[in-house]
């Protein structure tokens, strides 16, 4: 086994281990949960993209150092970033990390991440795209951007929307946290490995002379267990979450839930109406829409749409609460951010319809995916 | 040339077996190369991209709550309900027709209470305005697309039952029954087809007569004919229906009303002197329970008479504001127009099914090479096979401007526009669904094979389809209808000398339309010229329907047997009317598109919506509204607009908005969907797709 050759400088965010025909990638900025800089993503997609023509890679392996697989991207950077000046310094980092996202959808070699930690955003986006997601004990997922005053990106509208029944919507509104067994049970992980036998299963690729799907699936099924779903999982919920989260607009699924919360003495439901009640409106009205608009495209739409989104956040035409958000959680830690517009009823439909627009300025064009059409449906990501 | 010898015979024998023995022997080794396996190519590779914006096209097309319509696509697609199933890699959700009847029944009344949860039939009876009854169609035409037999078992609960409730009733029984029946507390169902009456609504045999003692309503089935027929909903799950049926005041018949009645309790049971029977399996729709229903003289409050039109006082007096029968009967037949709007504008949201399915599966099918060693030829690169498919792509553009403009001239009625909505209804459900029938027909053809496997869709939808150019109306009574109230409109203009007003006959005030004698493509595509000679064949035929018609009545034959005996004349008009009416939609909705790539591509399909019909219409020949000369260059025209069309059929279907799931395995990678490893077990750890 070769231990790892060393990528060039940059304090080495991400670290190459070449064997036989595997390549295994470690997202390596422990000290920030492996958030995603500009560096990082912009050297993932380079590996990738020289990966994809080299007949010597057949399989790759992305996971994490330290306790975290990769808590997002480094947004704190893009808001420094925008505050010294432009939003098109930041609107730079989504595109390149959504081509990324695209690139791994579109993947012609099957790619397998070890989630290993926390999976939050930017992170979800570097793995849930790919053929095979493992899951530990240790997997703690979530989409968070509701809170930050963003919206779930990163491909996010593609593969909530995919979830069963309205599971996506809850997940991607809410913020909620969900462990390795919920992440197999509602189809964001394929497969659930305990960490103490990742090294095993680790060793065992490496011996792969194939990238044929059914191959690794059956070797993952080998160091595959079925985990106990705990009692009060969200999972088990998933009535309510489908009678509530389906309902037309965000305030028909408050008003739901609250009528729920009548009838039942259930702390689940009122700390969900908690977490949407904390969340910034905005983008409680733009993930919705979101989510929904993602059900019905392909994952390139999904990407392209939430590209023109994401910049129209970054400009703050409509709301601020992304920098807002970023104050209250990342910089200031007070946990209080101040959302404006502040209720839900003052954000019409015009309003949310702008993030769906395209940019008016004369350098900004939509987000240009790279040629893809060999889709093979064994490669596809499974959700 | 001589018969051969016998001795070149035997020897050209001797060479081809020779050759047999060759051929053998080198396809036995091994270095001859097998040719290559073909390979799935996604139509969006070979198509350049679309200079025209879809989703502009598809707001367009579809016209109003696009994001209402999404979230139902969404709703449908996240509901194990909705049977949903992987091919390919791609899931797709179509109602399993191979279920019995009884289990499709089953079915769409599970899928009505999961669409009931989720808030989709919020407002759609106590609400009120344009706003809500758009929202309502939209919706509704987005469950069709689902599966027909839910469309309609909705729509006869909603539109027919709600409607009638809505429309003949007054507050007392808003009140009572709307509420109510949008959450399906109570199921409700509309008895006035009979055994024996269908179109003729007028002729039913039930007979209802008043107790002045009890103060109730007797309605009573007097024969076998006069039993309720196709009453959807009835055979299973109807608690109430509406009944039309003659009312008899002491001794006098007073003509149809309706009625509400109930035919089964909260428990399913069968009312006392109510019988019900199946109508059985049908070739389509099997998902919705029609039955029969036979009512022995069953007692109703007298409350339960729909009471906008006429109502009888506790003391059994007839009373009704309206004192012509023909008006009151007029009165009573409005709701069937909501039926007609929906059922229209479902026959276009059927073809634009047919059409994205069979036009995806053209750029990705290939047959026959033109020259040895090359490629297939894609279907759709074949002029005949753009031939087939890209004029009813074209037709179905302008139908659905169609459909947009009679949703919205009925959301903004008023009294004054119900003989126009009456006569546009009539008109554009008849065309409108025949042009359907008419298009599955060819898109199944132009699957070939695939076209037959119910999963691929289009040929199941023939079935389920049928029944359109049949409910609500037949379709040539209700041509029949048009062709008519066009000829009163007529007579009603000459006899009081006044311009014409309405039903787009405008036009018939002004000097006769000229139609060049030489008619170059620029004046074949010119909306001038197109406008033109359809007003002139209308003009034409309603002048000549008039003169035959009062030719005949000269002649001693009554209004009646006349108009029977000139029935050609009334279709080709009935025709000319809706041609008409329907360019006007299309030119219309082309105004209000500002210039660019959009507008001209609006142009060319409208184009092609009007020389299709000059092509193949008859009418234009026969009256000499076209020379020969004329229709070949059309013909000609045509073919020019197929190739033109050809590059954006693509984008054209991919701007109907039709979600990939509510599609068929044909329109995508189909060679994936078919293949051995397809009907595996799938290998190793998989995730329930749906729990």
């Amino acid at each position: 086994m070769v231990p790892f050759s060393s990528t060039n400088g940059n304090g080495d965010q991400v670290l190459v281990e070449e064997n036989l025909f595997l390549r295994t990638l470690i997202l390596n900025r422990p000290r920030q949960l492996n958030a995603l800089s500009f560096q990082m993503v912009s050297k993932l997609l380079e590996l990738f993209v020289a990966y994809e023509d080299d007949c010597n890679v057949k399989l790759v392996i992305l996971k994490g150092n330290g306790r975290a697989f990769c808590a997002g991207g480094d947004v704190a950077a893009v808001v420094r970033d925008i505050n010294g000046g432009d939003w098109r310094l930041g609107a730079k980092f989504f595109w390149k990390e959504f081509i990324l996202n695209y690139v791994m959808a579109t993947y012609s070699k099957p790619q397998v991440s070890i989630l290993n930690g926390i999976v939050m955003g930017g992170g979800a986006g570097a793995s849930m795209h790919g053929r095979f997601r493992i899951a530990t004990e240790n997997s703690v997922f979530a989409m968070p951007e509701t809170a930050l005053g963003l919206f779930p990106d990163v491909g996010a509208s593609y593969f909530l929307s995919r979830l069963p029944g309205f599971f996506g919507e809850y997940v991607g509104l809410t913020g909620a946290r969900l462990d390795g067994a919920e992440m197999l049970a509602c189809g964001l992980a394929t497969h659930f490995v305990p960490s103490t036998r990742l090294l095993l299963l680790e060793a065992a690729l490496c011996k792969l002379d194939s990238g044929a799907p059914a191959t690794i699936s059956s070797i993952l099924d080998e160091y595959s267990q079925q985990p106990h779903l705990k009692e009060n999982s969200a999972y088990h919920k998933l009535a309510v979450i489908n009678k509530c989260f389906s309902r037309r607009t965000i305030e028909e699924i408050l008003s739901t839930l609250e009528r729920e919360a009548v009838n039942s003495a259930d702390n689940w439901i009122s700390a969900t109406i908690q977490s949407l009640q904390k969340a910034s409106p905005t983008s409680l009205k733009i993930s919705l829409r979101s989510i929904r608009e993602g059900r019905l495209q392909d994952v390139g739409q999904c990407l392209t749409r939430e590209y023109r989104m994401v910049c129209h956040v970054l400009q703050g035409e409509v709301s601020k609460d992304f920098f807002e958000g970023c104050r209250a959680i990342l910089l200031d830690k007070d946990k209080n951010p101040k959302w404006e517009p502040s209720r839900l009823e003052q954000i019409n439909e015009s309003m949310v319809e702008q993030y769906f627009s395209k940019v008016d300025d004369e350098e900004w064009e939509d987000l240009k995916l790279p040629a893809k059409f060999t889709f093979s449906a064994s490669l596809l990501a499974k959700l | 040339m001589g018969s051969p010898s016998p001795a070149d015979q035997v020897s050209r024998r001797a060479q081809a077996l020779a050759g047999h023995l060759r051929g053998l022997h080198t396809s036995m080794e091994p270095s001859l190369s097998p040719s290559p396996c073909l390979q799935y190519s996604p139509p969006e590779l070979a198509s350049p991209p679309s200079d025209f914006n879809l989703s502009d096209m598809r707001k367009l097309m579809d016209g109003h709550n696009l994001q209402d319509r999404d979230w139902l696509f969404g709703l449908m697609i996240q509901s194990k309900l909705f049977n949903p199933r992987v091919a390919g890699g791609r899931v797709f959700v179509s109602p399993d027709y191979n279920q019995s009847m009884e289990q499709q029944r089953e079915m769409t009344m599970k899928r009505i209470h999961y669409l009931l949860d989720c808030g989709v039939f919020q407002e759609w009876l106590t609400g009120r305005g344009p706003e809500v009854e758009m929202r309502k169609f939209a919706l509704h035409e987005v469950i069709g697309m689902y599966d027909h037999s839910l469309a309609v078992k909705l729509g006869v609960h909603y539109f027919l039952w709600g409607g009638a409730i809505q429309f003949f009733g007054t507050k007392r029984h808003h009140d009572k029954w709307l509420r109510d029946s949008e959450n399906y507390v109570i199921k409700g169902c509309f008895a006035m087809t009979e055994l024996g009456h269908g179109s003729n609504v007028r002729g039913i045999e039930t007979v209802t007569t008043y107790d002045s003692k009890t103060g109730e309503f007797v309605i009573n089935s007097p024969c076998e004919s006069a039993q309720k027929y196709w009453i959807g909903g009835a055979a299973n799950h109807a608690t109430h229906t509406i009944v039309f049926s003659q009312l008899n005041i002491n001794g006098k018949s007073e003509g149809v009303h309706a009625f509400i009645a109930q035919i089964r309790d909260t428990d399913g049971n069968i009312c006392p002197n109510v019988r019900v029977a199946d109508c059985g399996h049908k070739i389509g729709l099997n998902g919705v329970d029609n039955g029969r229903i036979w009512f022995d003289n069953v007692r109703i409050p007298r409350e339960n008479l729909l009471n906008s039109v006429a109502d009888v006082s506790p003391d059994g007096q007839y009373l009704s504001a309206i004192k012509d029968p023909d008006q009151r009967f007029a009165a009573f037949l409005a709701p069937l127009t909501s039926g007609r709007v929906t059922i229209a504008t479902s026959a276009v949201y059927s073809s634009k099914m047919s059409l994205a399915i069979a036009i995806r599966y053209s750029l990705t099918r290939r047959a026959f090479s033109i020259t040895p060693n090359q490629p297939e030829v894609l279907l759709l690169d074949y002029p005949s096979h753009q031939r087939r498919l890209l004029p009813l792509l074209a037709k179905t553009y302008a139908m659905s401007f169609a459909a947009n403009y009679l949703k919205m001239i009925y959301v903004k009625r008023t009294p004054e526009s119900n003989k126009t909505i009456h006569v546009v209804s009539s008109a554009f459900k008849a065309i409108l669904t025949w042009h359907n029938m008419r298009t599955l027909q060819e898109c199944r053809e132009a699957c070939g094979g695939q076209g037959l496997k119910t999963e691929n869709r289009i040929g199941q939808m023939k079935g389920e389809y049928d029944v359109q150019s049949t409910f609500e109306g037949d379709n040539n009574v209700l041509m029949q209808q048009v062709s008519k109230a066009l000829l009163a409109e007529y007579i009603a203009v000459q006899k009081r000398n006044r311009p014409f007003k309405g039903l787009g006959l405008e036009h018939m005030n002004k000097s006769c339309p000229v139609v060049p004698s030489q008619l170059t493509s620029s004046t074949l595509r010119s909306s001038q010229f197109q406008t033109d000679i359809f007003c002139l064949r209308e003009r034409d035929l309603l002048i000549r329907f008039a003169a035959e018609m009062s030719q005949l009545q000269a002649q001693g034959l009554s209004r009646e047997y006349a108009l029977l005996q000139s029935y050609q004349l009334a279709e080709d008009l009935g025709r000319a009317f809706s041609d008409r009416a329907i360019l006007q939609t299309f030119l219309d909705a082309e105004a209000a598109v500002s210039s660019g790539p959009l507008k001209s591509m609006l142009s060319l399909l409208r184009s092609m919506h009007v020389l299709i019909i000059l092509e193949e219409d008859a009418s234009f020949l026969r009256y000499g509204y076209l020379s020969p000369d004329n229709a070949a260059g059309i013909r000609k025209e045509v073919t020019i607009l197929c190739s033109e069309l050809r590059p954006h059929a693509l984008a054209l279907v991919s701007s109907f908005g039709i979600p990939d799931a509510f599609l068929s395995p044909i329109a995508f990678n189909w060679i994936d969907a078919n293949s051995w490893s397809s009907v595996q077990p799938q290998q190793g750890a998989t995730v329930p797709l749906q729990i």
